[in-house]
């Protein structure tokens, strides 16, 4: 898993989405409220105009007191120097009638009349106007909010919907198992999740056919290395069978037929190895342990009886496995090969199992190597060089593949494995 | 007592025809399910070595052919596939025993005999060499005519040394005889060492000779000839 934090893709898309949609609100609202501006100023300026034209009618007539109603109007004794100049100002009045503060536009200009020059300020009030104008950004704002609610509510409620599909793909991709021929086809009209579907069963089909050819590879390797393997174990016992040979060069096939059957018995193990790691035990069921530990026992009655070791049985009768049979058989006998190999006489060997739990433990020294590498393969003791080191392997292999809990300890000079189980209810994901 | 080799590896099949000839059987041999399937219509064998992996197919197809050309001929499947479930179907298909690859030829030859005595001689036949005598129905050892006591194992081994006799055993091949892979080979070498050692002891109390011969520390020869 990365370290940063992941977000769901709806989530990121409606964050996105709200980010632009509150970008493009901001835009709009910019550009209305320009507009607005643009038509105040059409506006005020035809009022101006109107005044303005009264006004100097007036003056031109010399009736400046009338004039006086519509503007502030100052003789002035000379030409200003800005005579041309026409200003507009935004003022806060209060105005004498109503007692309220407003905004007023102020335009001033100069007029002259025979001779005479006037300063003239008009005043409209525009206070109505810039409401309207804030009025349109203020509209603008809750329609964005209820936007945002909406938008958030319906991916809420829609996401569920729009994914079912992807998460169903999901499913079979998590419940997909190596050797498995096809997968459950999902309907949906998404194209990416169409997509996804395909590149997915193009991907199954692939990884089927190579696990086929690694599979039908590991079986010829079984049955073709076998042959020769035992051929040339077969030639050297006709070798060791040479009495004069033996005489010159017993070491050397000695040595030979050593290794050809650790090589053979190699073999096996690692196609057994195999075999497990494909699921090629498929068969599983509940046992109930209890007869099968005490057969396994039996066998191997007369190798406990000749290392001295005496064997202590606690089994319970409801203790269940759920696993195929032979698995059970190469899990018991490679458990009890290791406690026997490496037991000493120094307390019993005990195999106990309770409700929901299998315990086999032998007494000896401690590990030699690491906890963690027991069960490696080829980790073994180094002064059992014949043993494959292959057994426990084996063994995790075969509890990993089935949900087993696999648990090793040294405890009071005892080495104990505990497999804790699946028990009834183990449903194989 | 005449076997019929079904085998396509042509140096597997000349070494078995090679041992099982010293061993006094009469041998045949076919490399293909065909001329497997020709013979066993053509001819009667005591019992038949049936490979599965076949060029032309599962040794398998052959067994109901056998068992309705000639109920009472045995049947033991030879085979590197050591799944379970191929060797389990055989069996119930009419086998009488398996055998998977590589195997010692004097564990082939134990199968053979034990096969052959259970089906010809309705497993009453008795063993007899030297001054020992077994009653494989009865599981009963007389040396001198003394009947004399032994434990499974040790009862085991005489009975494989009494297939394979005058020839050396290994100790990988007894021990993949009395434990198959049960036991690790560091420890069975010291068992076997005592159970022989038990099992000569108790024979030569009652007979004159010694059997039982170490060679060169590799395994053992049972012969009633003195070895130098």
């Amino acid at each position: 898993m990365p370290d940063f934090q992941s977000y769901k893709l709806l989530s990121k898309t409606t964050l996105i989405y709200l980010l632009f949609t509150l970008t493009a609100f901001l835009v709009s609202a910019f550009f209305l409220t320009n507009e607005a501006d643009e038509y105040i100023n059409k506006e005020l300026e035809g009022r101006f105009n109107h005044t303005e034209q009264k006004i100097r009618r007036a003056i031109q007539q010399k009736e400046t007191e009338r004039a006086k109603r519509y503007a502030e109007i100052t003789v002035l004794n000379q030409k200003p120097a800005d005579f041309s100049l026409i200003t507009y100002s935004d003022t806060l009045i209060t105005d004498s009638e109503i007692t309220e503060r407003d905004f007023f536009r102020k335009k001033t200009f100069y007029m002259e009349q025979d001779g005479s020059f006037y300063k003239v300020s008009i005043l409209k009030s525009i206070g109505d106007f810039y409401r309207l104008r804030d009025d349109i950004f203020e509209a603008l704002l809750p329609a964005f909010f209820v936007l945002v609610i909406v938008i958030v509510v319906f991916n809420y409620f829609l996401s569920g919907y729009f994914f079912k599909p992807f998460n169903l793909i999901l499913n079979h991709m998590r419940a997909f198992k190596v050797g498995q021929k096809k997968v459950d086809h999902v309907e949906t009209s998404t194209t990416e999740f169409i997509r996804m579907q395909n590149l997915f069963s193009k991907m199954v089909n692939t990884i089927d056919e190579d696990y086929n050819n690694l599979k039908e590879y590991t079986e010829n390797m079984a049955h073709e290395i076998q042959t020769p393997l035992s051929i040339i174990r077969n030639k050297t016992e006709n070798l060791l069978a040479d009495e004069d040979l033996m005489a010159h060069h017993g070491h050397d096939v000695k040595t030979i037929f050593d290794e050809t059957n650790y090589l053979s018995r190699l073999g096996q193990a690692l196609n057994l190895f195999t075999k497990i790691e494909n699921r090629e035990f498929s068969n599983p069921q509940d046992i109930k342990t209890e007869a099968v530990i005490r057969k396994h026992l039996s066998a191997v009655n007369d190798t406990i009886q000749m290392k001295n070791i005496k064997v202590e049985t606690e089994l319970s009768a409801t203790h269940t496995l759920f696993l195929d049979p032979s698995l059970l058989d190469i899990l018991l006998k490679n458990l009890l090969r290791n406690a026997i190999q490496y037991a000493s006489s120094d307390g019993p060997l005990t195999v106990a199992t309770t409700a929901d739990s299998f315990t086999i433990s032998n007494y000896g020294d401690p590990l030699p190597f690491p906890e963690e590498k027991l069960f490696i393969r080829f980790q073994h003791n180094n002064n059992s060089k014949k043993s494959l080191g292959l057994g426990l392997a084996i063994v995790k292999k075969i509890c990993d593949l089935n949900n087993l809990n696999l648990a090793y300890n040294y405890h009071e000079k005892q080495h104990i494995f505990t497999i804790r189980g699946n028990l009834m209810s183990s449903v194989v994901p | 007592m005449k076997i019929l080799i079904v085998e396509d590896n042509r140096h597997l099949v000349q070494d078995m025809q090679e041992f099982l000839q010293e061993n006094g059987f009469l041998i045949e041999k076919a490399g293909f399910l065909e001329e497997a399937r020709q013979k066993i219509n053509l001819y009667k064998y005591d019992l038949i070595i049936l490979d599965l992996g076949l060029p032309d197919g599962n040794g398998l197809e052959l067994i109901p052919e056998i068992k309705r050309n000639d109920p009472s001929a045995g049947i033991i499947i030879l085979t590197a596939k050591d799944t379970v479930s191929e060797k389990v179907k055989g069996l119930e298909m009419g086998a009488d025993d398996y055998i998977t690859k590589p195997f010692h030829k004097a564990e082939l030859n134990a199968r053979i005999n034990s096969t052959l005595r259970r089906g010809k001689f309705d497993g009453n036949s008795a063993l007899e060499y030297g001054h020992i005598k077994i009653n494989t129905s009865a599981r009963q050892v007389l040396v001198n005519n003394t009947p004399l006591n032994l434990t499974k194992i040790e009862y085991d081994l005489l009975l494989y040394f009494m297939y394979n006799k005058n020839r050396m055993l290994t100790k990988e091949s007894i021990v993949e005889h009395l434990w198959g892979d049960r036991i690790d080979e560091s420890d069975s070498f010291n068992f076997i060492y005592n159970h022989i050692k038990n099992l000569r002891k108790k024979i030569q109390k009652l007979a004159p000779v010694n059997y039982i011969h170490s060679m060169y520390g590799i395994g053992y020869k049972f012969s009633d000839k003195e070895q130098d």
